[in-house]
């Protein structure tokens, strides 16, 4: 482990007989007389791949090499056959298989690194300068891997697997299959590649401008910036209109609007409230008791005539049609308020004096609407 | 309630710059190109447009602009002009600044976070940059007189907020964000670069290349 993260180790830092058992078990070597032991690369693309190392960029483009095993190991199988010997061309076929899914599974492994460096955005790497490298490395990586996947051609492919249907199956449709889902992935890859490199220089572009721009200034301090707005043509970017919008008033006669004017009311009465000085109680006028003035309630002249109509009734020990009493007294009042009057000087009437008059009401029901009473006069009798 | 459409018609109108930063759902509804013409030819009435900055499917901000320029519309952009160039070195000082504080290689950004107390602790820990933010803060722009930085910090956040190029979106917390303003100026920055041939890039990179020699 110290090994993976320092990229060497010391020839002192292991114990002799441990040294020469990871030397011959191929964990480590020497890469030169008299340099430090390294980790075997199987081992540290291993360690990187279990630790998910963002610092892993190796990717392995050589489908030549995949494709000609392809081809010698169908040739194998295909030869054990003719000659009957099914199990070696078990075998070969196992093998065969076990090649073409490692191939796919490399191309796999290899699309998710670069995804990992995009989404990190090459987090590993401080500088932009390195990230733009970076970036500029991962789209060679990518081209590479294109263009070791154009070399794999099914005809040949289906060529070789002749019509042997367990090799058509391996070589062909599964292959087609990884190769398509890859080749769609690596263009998507790609894309996302380029519009990074572009951000990149454009924040690069950023930092020399403004740095440039400062520098400029420093070094020009009577520098002015050219007329560009006063030209025929006003360039797009100067073109900024003043601000028109003044505020709105409120239309009170909007009855949508009600909830909120009332919601604002209350704030605006809050603040009121608030404003309101409060009064010292020292402060108060003096309050003094004095009895209080004498004063008059003048009866209406309507009630005074109800009253007259009350005691012609009792007078007379007759019952009188209000209506009557109304054209005989020639009262200035319409007949509908008169009548309204009545009922309520009946009912205004104390309990012990209400129990010596009846009121009947003369009338007839509304034509259409049941409950309703349409009242045509009244006559006052006593009881 | 204002439709989405009204309200983007009215910060348009307030003079807003409608980015992601500070108003997301306009921003989305105006990069619907459909909707962006019909605010467009609601704009048009009043002699106005939408303007854009900016590339790419992230970075684009809009405002307002106007249709068709007589002496009343070249005279406004005129002043603004005047305005955005005083704005330009006080602000590109201040990014290199947060840029330096921050040990980044990225300037601030439209969405970038930016954080007071973080940066104050920076500046006050480091002289150089001390002496930076006190040039910095007495610009015109800023119009800080205060000899602490802690008030020259807060003053010229202040001052950023107002004119624009910040946003605060919690009051209670310290955290500011940038907004497409800053890219604003950037475009204007790369405008001005290109039409007066001025070699911006070229200059800040021979430059950094003679401090490694």
């Amino acid at each position: 482990m110290d090994a993976y993260l320092a990229g060497s180790i010391a020839d002192d830092a292991l114990e002799p007989g441990v040294q020469e058992r990871l030397v011959k078990d191929g964990i480590l070597y020497r890469p030169e007389p008299g340099a430090d032991l390294h980790l075997r690369r199987v081992v540290r693309a291993l360690l990187e791949e279990a630790l998910r190392d963002e610092r892993n960029r190796q990717i392995d483009a050589n489908t030549g090499s995949a494709l000609a095993s392809f081809k010698t190991l169908a040739a194998h199988y295909k030869e054990a056959r003719h000659q009957g010997d099914h199990a070696a061309a078990d075998v070969y076929l196992a093998e065969l298989r076990e090649h073409v899914y490692a191939f796919g599974e490399t191309l796999q492994h290899s699309i998710r690194v670069l995804w990992s460096r995009i989404n990190n955005e090459f987090g590993y790497v401080g500088t932009l300068n390195a990230k733009i490298r970076e970036n500029e490395l991962a789209q060679s990586q990518v081209s590479e891997l294109l263009s070791g996947l154009e070399l794999v051609s099914f005809e040949a492919l289906a060529e070789t697997a002749g019509d042997l249907r367990e090799l058509r199956r391996l070589l062909v449709t599964n292959l087609q299959r990884t190769l398509s889902s890859c080749t769609q992935e690596l263009s998507i890859v790609q894309g996302r590649l380029l519009e990074l490199l572009g951000r990149f220089r454009e924040i690069r572009g950023r930092t020399r401008l403004l740095k440039g721009w400062l520098l400029h200034m420093a070094q020009h301090p009577d520098y002015r910036v050219g007329p560009h707005a006063a030209g025929r043509m006003v360039p797009q970017l100067f073109n900024q209109a003043a601000p028109v919008l003044a505020p709105a008033s409120l239309d009170i006669h909007d009855p949508t609007l009600e909830s909120e004017l009332l919601a604002l009311l209350a704030q605006v009465r809050a603040q009121q409230a608030q404003d309101r000085p409060t009064q010292l109680l020292g402060d108060a006028p003096d309050l003094t008791l004095h009895e209080p003035e004498t004063f008059e309630v003048h009866l209406s002249p309507i009630r005074a005539a109800v009253d007259a109509y009350f005691c012609e009734v009792i007078d007379s020990a007759q019952a009188i049609s209000a209506l009557d009493y109304h054209r005989q007294e020639t009262l200035r009042w319409d007949a509908e308020s008169w009548l309204y009057q009545v009922i309520g000087g009946y009912d205004g009437l104390p309990e012990a004096q209400k129990r010596h008059f009846e009121l009947d009401m003369i009338g007839e029901k509304h034509p259409l609407f049941s409950g309703n009473f349409i009242i045509r006069d009244l006559r006052l009798w006593l009881a | 309630m204002l439709s989405t459409k009204g309200h983007v018609i009215e910060r348009l109108l307030q003079g807003a710059f409608i980015c992601r930063t500070t108003d997301e759902d306009g921003w989305r509804f105006l990069m619907v190109p459909g909707n962006r013409e019909e605010v467009d030819s609601y704009l048009g009435q009043l002699n106005r447009q939408v303007a854009t900055v900016g590339t790419g499917a992230d970075g684009e901000v809009f405002f307002c602009g106007y249709r068709q320029f007589d002496d009343d519309e070249r005279k406004v952009i005129g002043q603004q002009f005047r305005d955005i160039c005083q704005a330009l070195t006080p602000v590109a000082e201040w990014l290199v600044l947060v840029q330096e504080a921050a040990a980044q290689d990225a300037p601030l950004t439209e969405g970038a976070p930016l954080r007071l107390n973080e940066l104050q602790t920076v500046i006050e820990d480091t002289p150089a940059l001390h002496e930076q933010l006190a040039r910095i803060s007495h610009y015109r722009l800023f119009g800080s007189t205060s000899p602490t930085v802690d008030t020259q910090v807060k003053q010229v956040f202040k001052r950023l907020c107002e004119l624009g190029y910040l946003i605060r979106p919690n009051p209670d917390k310290q955290i500011y964000l940038a907004t497409g303003k800053l890219d604003y100026l950037y475009e204007v920055i790369r405008f001005i670069d290109e039409a007066e041939g001025l070699g911006l890039e070229a200059q800040a990179e021979l430059a950094s290349q003679g401090q490694l020699l």
